[in-house]
């Protein structure tokens, strides 16, 4: 009876691998069979014969590494600056005895309510005034105003921790605030920017809305939008599409097979402390 | 204790450029959008100040926006019922199997991928089946073929098929979050509890419900903002159509404001979506709060 009961919780346990994995590997064997073996609709088949040339085609017709280094760019550096801001405003509440910290961090917290879609019509206006519609920045600027919160409420429940000891002696030493900063809190607070690091990275390298409406050129769109582009563009050769969705996954999902512990410790850490 | 006097100038350096960047760029364009949705505005030509007139379109004459609101809180209702079945498999997974990591993270897979791949994915999946659908697929073999449907076309259909692809990719989100939460409960609770001769159910009802409520309601709060946010995956799959069977309040504002360049209106949608968004949190927060009272 109990090792009936067992069976039956491994079981409750496996189904959900398959229903999450195996859409996943559905997709992989989709991209490399061909038209005809795609339609006729069996769900579970092998490709007769591996068509990797859906690959080769899906990356000649369609600008992926362009796509690609787009995104690596505007990603990496919407991380970079939202690690620096964010890292310097938490100090200032955390840190500095001030009267608006509390009014500060207020602020900080009602944005993360605040819907990013709500915002795309009047970001638009204001980028078009500004002529900065249809570059990076018109992604960079958002992304970073909207990935502040989150990554100042971590930083800044770190920082609190920190023992003032240690500040108190640097700074009898003559060392300044910036310095203090720079050698002493950054340093220390390795863990919480990692933790920034990965929530903004899934939420930025991801993101597709703003992209969509803000990027017009070609040659400046990132993944996500790129991916959707050339899905849209070539929707007879379904092998091709498959490989370019394949191909668009893949970096995040290399990421993931390596980093996967510590991912999984910063998504959860970013919405326990959220 | 802040031990740290400073200047305010040196404050500010510290400061200013977040706390800038992050106003301009997400309450001034609230703002913005406050004043434009008393517009009446296609975008180009000289805007026309007319009040309250879109919120009254928006609320009485417009055949799509209260459709588009009642989807929208289904679509938070559904994805809310899917933490308790979360909860109970976190409680299962950390019963049965000592480290059952691995197995999360597999379950989480979906929630790191691009809206555009899961989308895409899932549309070829709903596929009919003469272009190989796999869904149509499986019930096909299984000899269901009065089952099969044009998953996204029908407009029946269609809000519950995307419902669906929310419901997959964020339930590893949500068991992360649960499971992390249950393991983080102290096992010698769990010892004493046996020692006065309570544990399984027992032993759930009295000690994991009361101590897993803060994590229940983080679920709960992403869940529904999450919900109230569900917008690429619908932009991403159907547009909002058959004929408006999928609009969620979010693209019915898209659509409002990018595809019949109503931008007075559009901006009225938003306004109602940033109100709608804080009114609720707001309320979770007061119940949850209540409910930890009351266990606490």
């Amino acid at each position: 009876m109990r090792k009936f009961k067992k069976g039956i919780v491994y079981l409750l346990f496996a189904i959900p691998v398959i229903t999450q994995l195996y859409p996943l590997l559905w997709l992989l064997l989709y991209s490399l069979k061909t038209n005809e073996e795609i339609l006729d609709g069996s769900f579970f088949s092998f490709p007769k014969k591996f068509q990797w040339h859906n690959y080769y085609e899906a990356y000649t017709s369609g600008s992926y590494l362009k796509y690609l280094s787009n995104s690596v760019f505007v990603t990496a550096l919407t991380m970079i600056c939202v690690i620096l801001l964010a890292s310097m405003a938490a100090y200032a509440i955390s840190r500095f005895r001030w009267k608006y910290g509390n009014v500060v961090m207020t602020i900080f917290l009602m944005g993360m309510m605040i819907p990013m879609q709500a915002t795309l019509l009047p970001l638009m206006i204001i980028f078009k005034n500004m002529h900065i519609l249809n570059t990076h920045w018109s992604l960079i600027l958002p992304y970073i105003a909207f990935s502040t919160p989150i990554a100042v409420f971590i930083l800044s429940g770190f920082m609190r921790a920190i023992p003032h000891e240690i500040e108190e002696s640097a700074f009898i030493d003559g060392a300044s605030v910036y310095r203090i900063f720079r050698s002493i809190i950054l340093p220390v607070s390795v863990p919480p920017v990692m933790t920034v690091c990965i929530l903004t990275f899934i939420n930025i390298w991801n993101e597709y809305i703003l992209a969509a409406t803000f990027i017009s050129s070609e040659r400046l769109k990132t993944l996500p939008f790129g991916v959707y582009t050339f899905v849209s563009q070539y929707s007879v050769n379904y092998g091709n599409i498959g490989a370019f969705l394949v191909m668009g996954a893949l970096p995040v999902i290399l990421i993931y097979f390596f980093l996967s512990n510590q991912i999984t410790k910063g998504m959860v850490a970013g919405a326990v402390k959220g | 204790m802040k031990v740290l006097k400073v200047p305010a100038r040196t404050i500010a350096v510290f400061i200013l450029p977040c706390l800038l960047l992050y106003v301009c760029l997400v309450f001034v364009p609230i703002l913005v959008s406050l004043y434009t949705g008393l517009l009446k505005w296609d975008g180009l030509t000289s805007s026309q100040f007319i009040g309250f007139g879109n919120f009254k379109d928006m609320f009485l004459n417009d055949p799509v926006f209260w459709p588009s609101v009642r989807r929208t809180l289904l679509y938070a209702v559904a994805s809310m019922l899917e933490i308790p079945l979360c909860l109970g498999m976190a409680i299962l997974l950390n019963r049965y199997l000592r480290r059952a990591n691995t197995l999360v993270s597999v379950y989480f897979t979906p929630v790191i991928l691009s809206v555009v791949i899961i989308g895409q994915l899932w549309k070829t999946i709903y596929n009919p089946t003469s272009m190989g659908g796999m869904l149509n697929g499986v019930l096909v073999s299984l000899g269901l073929d009065s089952w099969t449907h044009n998953w996204l076309t029908e407009p029946n259909i269609a809000m519950y098929s995307l419902y669906l692809v929310s419901l997959w990719q964020y339930f590893g989100y949500h068991l992360l979050i649960q499971y992390t939460g249950v393991q983080n409960i102290p096992d010698e609770l769990y010892e004493a509890a046996k020692i006065d001769g309570a544990d399984g159910f027992k032993a759930d009802r009295y000690i994991t419900l009361p101590l897993i409520v803060p994590i229940f309601k983080i679920s709960i709060i992403l869940a529904f903002i999450g919900s109230l946010q569900a917008f690429d995956l619908v932009m991403v799959m159907t547009g909002g159509g058959p004929a408006h069977a999928t609009d969620v309040i979010s693209t019915h504002m898209y659509n409002s404001s990018f595809m019949s360049f109503k931008y007075g209106y559009g901006s009225a949608i938003a306004t109602f979506l940033v109100v709608v968004c804080l009114v609720f949190t707001g309320i979770i927060n007061t119940v949850f709060n209540r409910l930890e009272r009351k266990y606490n």
